[in-house]
C-alpha cells in the first residue's frame, strides 16, 4: 500500500508499473505483468492492496485470518511465530487460498519485523502475554497492528501500547469484535442516548470456564524441543522463566498468572469496553472495585466516576450467549450477547428505537459492522479505529483493576487520571511486571 | 484532562514509574516477618522455583532489607530476572544504588535487564554511565541504554541521545528515536515544551524513518496548538 515518505519510492515503483504497461510499452515485460497487478479483473491494484503479515497465529487467529483474507484489497505474505507446526499451518491455508507458495516463514520476530519492510500491517493473536510486546514492536517497525484480546497482561504495558501508537502515527484495533456488530451496538446505543432514561447499572460476561485466582506452578519439566520446533525463549517472551512443558504452547498457558489475564480479562476485555462504551466510559476506568469473596469476581460491583455501577456476571441469568452485556435504566433495559439476531428488551418500542439508533449510528460514523474491515479502512484513511488504543487501554485497566482486587481480597480505589490506586502502594505495586531481557519494551 | 495525561506520560510510556509513587511505604509486621523468611529462601540452597516464587512476593513486600540479597542475583543467570522482578517495585533507594552498582559487574542479558531497570526508576543519577553504554558494541545494550534515558527523560538524558541520533546511521535510528519520543513526553509533562518540540523537529528531519517522522510531526503539530493556546 501506498505510504509517504521512504515507501514512496515502493508507490512510485508501482505506478511506475502501472503507466509503463498502460501506455503500450509491451516490450518491457508482457509476460511478468498480470492483470491482477494493474487491479484488473476485479482485483485491487497492488499500489492499494495491504500487505499483511502474522506474528502467533493459533485457532483464534484462524479464525481471524479467515476473516480477514477475503479483503480483496489486503494480500497475506507471512507468518512469523515460534512454533513450527503452527507456522506451516497458516502458510498451507494462506498458499492454499492464494493458489501459490508465497507466504513466507519467520520462527523470530525481530527478524520477521526487521526483513519485510513491505509488510504494513500485522495480525497478532499470540496468548495474553505477547500482544502488548508483539504490538510495540510491531508499531515501533512501523506496521499498523490488529491485536486479539485481552491485549495487555497489565495497566503499564496497556499504556504503554497508547504511547508507542502516537510515537510512530500508527492505527491500532485490539480485538472487540462485537463494537462492530448490530445488535450490540444497537444495544450501546439505546443506553448511551438516554433512551433507557437514567442507566444505573450495567452487567458484564465473565468468562465462566475459569478462575480469577491464579496459579504460580509450574508443570513438571520435558525436554525442550529443538529451536526451530519451539524456541521456548521466544514463546516465553518477557514472562518468568520457566521449564518446558508441551502443555504451555497447546493452549495450557492459561490459568497461569505469568500468561493469563484471568477469567475476568477472558471476556472482560470484551464485554467491560461494551459495557463501558454505554455508559460513555471509554475514556476512563472504574474508580472503586468491590471485593467479592468467591473464586471468580462473580458479583463484584466496579463503581465509574459517573455513578454508574457495572456488576461483573459470571453465569447468563440475563442473557443467553457468550460476551453478553445488560444495561438497566431507569425507563427500561436491553440485553444482547452472542446469536442474538436483536437485542432483547423491555419494551417493544425499545426495539424499534434500537433499529433507528443503529441506522443513525451507521450514517453518522460512515463505517461498516465489520470489524476487521473498519481496521483494513482506517489502514487506508489514517483515521482512528473504533476500538483503537485509548479503549483498549482503559477497558483493560478496568480488568486489571477488577483482578487485583480479587488477588488481593479487598476492596480498592482506582484513579484513572494519575492511573494508579489511591493511597494503596501495595495495589500499586501489582500494575506492572518487570519483563525479562532482552524482552524489555 | 490533556494536561493530566500528559502529566502521566511517564508513568506510562515508560512502564514503569511505580517505584516513585510508593516511596516512604511502611511495611506491615506480617509482611516484614514474611520478608525475612523469604530472604532466607533467597541465601539458601532451595531450588530456582522456591527462589523465584520468592521473588515474586517480594516484589509485593519487599523493603530495604531486601535489597542486598536481592542484588546479589543479579549476576546470576538463571534469577536475574527474578531478581529486578522483585527490586523494580520496592520503594528504597537503595535498589537504585544496587542497580547502579551492577552496571559495572553484569555483562549481556543480565546488562540489558539492569539498564531497564534503571529506567523504569527513572534514576537521575544513572544518566552518565547509561549514556556511555549507547556506544556498547552490543546493539540490544545500545537500545536498552536509549530507552532508559528516554525514560529517565532528564535534559541531560536528551542531551545524549540526541548526540547518539546524529552519528547513528538510518538503519539503527529507531531505537534513538523511541528514547527521545520518551524524553519528548516527559519534559512536556514537566513544562518544557519548547524542549520537546526541539526533539521533535530534529526527529522530522531527513534522513528518517517514515513511522518516526510521522509520528514526530503530529507531536511537535500539537505541542504548537498548545503553546499557541497559550496551554
Amino acid at each position: 500500500m501506498s505510504r509517504t515518505g521512504p515507501r514512496t519510492k515502493k508507490l512510485n515503483r508501482r505506478e511506475y508499473l502501472k503507466t509503463t504497461a498502460a501506455a503500450g510499452v509491451a516490450w518491457l515485460a508482457p509476460t511478468i505483468i498480470p492483470a491482477s497487478a494493474l487491479g484488473r479483473g476485479g482485483t485491487v491494484a497492488p499500489s492499494e492492496r495491504i500487505v499483511l503479515g502474522g506474528i502467533g497465529i493459533g485457532s483464534r487467529g484462524t479464525f481471524d485470518l479467515n476473516w480477514m483474507l477475503p479483503e480483496k484489497d489486503v494480500q497475506f505474505v507471512a507468518i512469523c511465530d515460534a512454533r513450527k507446526v503452527r507456522r506451516e499451518a497458516v502458510k498451507a491455508l494462506v498458499d492454499k487460498r492464494y493458489g501459490n507458495t508465497d507466504c513466507k516463514m519467520y520462527p523470530e520476530i525481530r527478524e520477521f519485523l526487521t526483513e519485510r519492510p513491505d509488510i504494513d500491517a500485522v495480525l497478532i493473536a499470540t496468548g495474553d502475554r505477547w500482544h502488548a510486546e508483539a504490538t510495540i514492536l510491531a508499531m515501533r517497525a512501523g506496521k499498523d497492528v490488529y491485536s486479539e484480546k485481552p491485549s495487555c497482561m497489565t495497566i503499564a504495558e496497556g499504556r504503554a501500547v497508547v504511547e508507542t501508537a502516537r510515537h510512530y502515527g500508527r492505527i491500532y484495533q485490539t480485538g472487540t469484535q462485537r463494537l462492530s456488530e448490530g445488535p450490540f451496538v444497537s444495544a450501546i446505543e439505546l443506553a448511551r442516548t438516554g433512551r433507557l432514561g437514567q442507566v444505573q447499572t450495567v452487567r458484564a460476561h465473565i468468562a465462566p470456564w475459569d478462575a480469577a485466582e491464579m496459579s504460580h506452578d509450574w508443570l513438571p519439566e520435558e525436554p525442550e524441543p529443538l529451536k526451530d520446533v519451539v524456541d521456548w525463549d521466544a514463546w516465553l517472551g518477557p514472562c518468568p522463566w520457566r521449564p518446558y512443558n508441551s502443555t504451555y504452547v497447546r493452549g495450557g498457558w492459561r490459568g497461569h498468572y505469568d500468561f493469563h489475564t484471568s477469567c475476568i480479562g477472558e471476556w472482560g476485555a470484551h464485554t467491560f469496553i461494551q459495557s463501558q462504551a454505554g455508559i460513555d466510559a471509554l475514556n476512563t476506568s472504574g474508580v472503586e472495585y468491590h471485593y467479592v469473596k468467591n473464586a471468580t469476581g462473580d458479583g463484584m460491583v466496579v463503581k465509574f466516576g459517573n455513578g454508574v455501577q457495572m456488576v461483573l456476571s459470571r453465569g447468563d441469568q440475563y442473557w443467553h450467549g457468550s460476551c453478553g452485556m445488560r444495561f438497566e435504566g431507569s425507563e427500561g433495559w436491553v440485553s444482547v450477547a452472542d446469536g442474538y439476531p436483536k437485542p432483547e428488551v423491555s419494551s417493544t418500542e425499545l426495539l424499534e428505537d434500537g433499529e433507528k439508533l443503529l441506522a443513525d449510528y451507521l450514517e453518522r460514523t460512515e463505517r461498516p459492522m465489520n470489524h476487521v474491515r473498519n481496521f483494513f479502512d482506517c489502514v487506508k484513511s489514517r483515521e482512528v479505529a473504533v476500538a483503537n488504543p485509548d479503549v483498549m487501554h482503559h477497558g483493560m485497566s478496568t480488568v486489571h483493576c477488577a483482578n487485583i482486587c480479587m488477588w488481593l481480597k479487598r476492596d480498592l480505589k482506582y484513579d484513572p487520571v494519575k492511573e494508579e490506586f489511591v493511597n494503596d502502594p501495595e495495589a500499586n505495586r501489582l500494575r506492572t511486571r518487570a519483563q525479562r531481557e532482552p524482552w524489555i519494551i | 484532562m490533556r494536561t493530566s495525561v500528559l502529566g502521566l506520560v511517564c508513568l506510562a510510556g515508560l512502564l514503569y514509574a511505580v517505584p516513585s509513587l510508593t516511596r516512604g511505604q511502611e511495611s506491615k509486621p506480617s509482611d516484614q516477618n514474611q520478608e525475612a523468611k523469604l530472604i532466607a529462601v533467597l541465601q539458601s540452597d532451595a531450588p530456582r522455583k522456591a527462589k523465584a516464587d520468592a521473588c515474586r512476593l517480594l516484589a509485593q513486600v519487599g523493603t530495604k532489607k531486601s535489597v542486598a540479597p536481592l542484588a546479589a542475583l543479579l549476576a546470576d543467570e538463571k534469577l536475574a530476572h527474578m531478581a529486578r522482578y522483585a527490586l523494580e517495585p520496592i520503594p528504597d533507594p537503595a535498589v537504585d544504588d544496587a542497580l547502579r552498582d551492577a552496571l559495572g559487574k553484569v555483562k549481556g542479558r543480565s546488562l540489558v535487564g539492569v539498564i531497564g531497570s534503571l529506567g523504569v526508576r527513572r534514576d537521575t543519577k544513572a544518566v552518565g554511565p547509561i549514556a556511555a553504554l549507547l556506544k556498547d558494541s552490543d546493539p540490544e545494550v545500545v537500545q536498552a541504554a536509549a530507552r532508559a534515558l528516554g525514560s529517565i527523560g532528564s535534559p541531560p538524558a536528551a542531551e545524549a541521545l540526541e548526540r547518539a541520533w546524529d552519528a547513528t546511521p538510518l538503519a539503527k535510528k529507531i531505537p534513538i528515536a523511541e528514547g527521545l519520543f520518551r524524553c519528548a513526553d516527559c519534559l512536556t509533562s514537566h513544562g518544557q515544551r519548547d524542549r520537546a518540540v526541539a526533539i521533535c523537529d530534529r526527529l522530522i528531519k531527513e534522513p528518517t524513518p517514515f513511522q518516526v517522522r510521522e509520528g514526530a510531526t503530529r507531536k511537535a503539530r500539537l505541542l504548537r496548538q498548545e503553546q499557541a493556546k497559550g496551554l
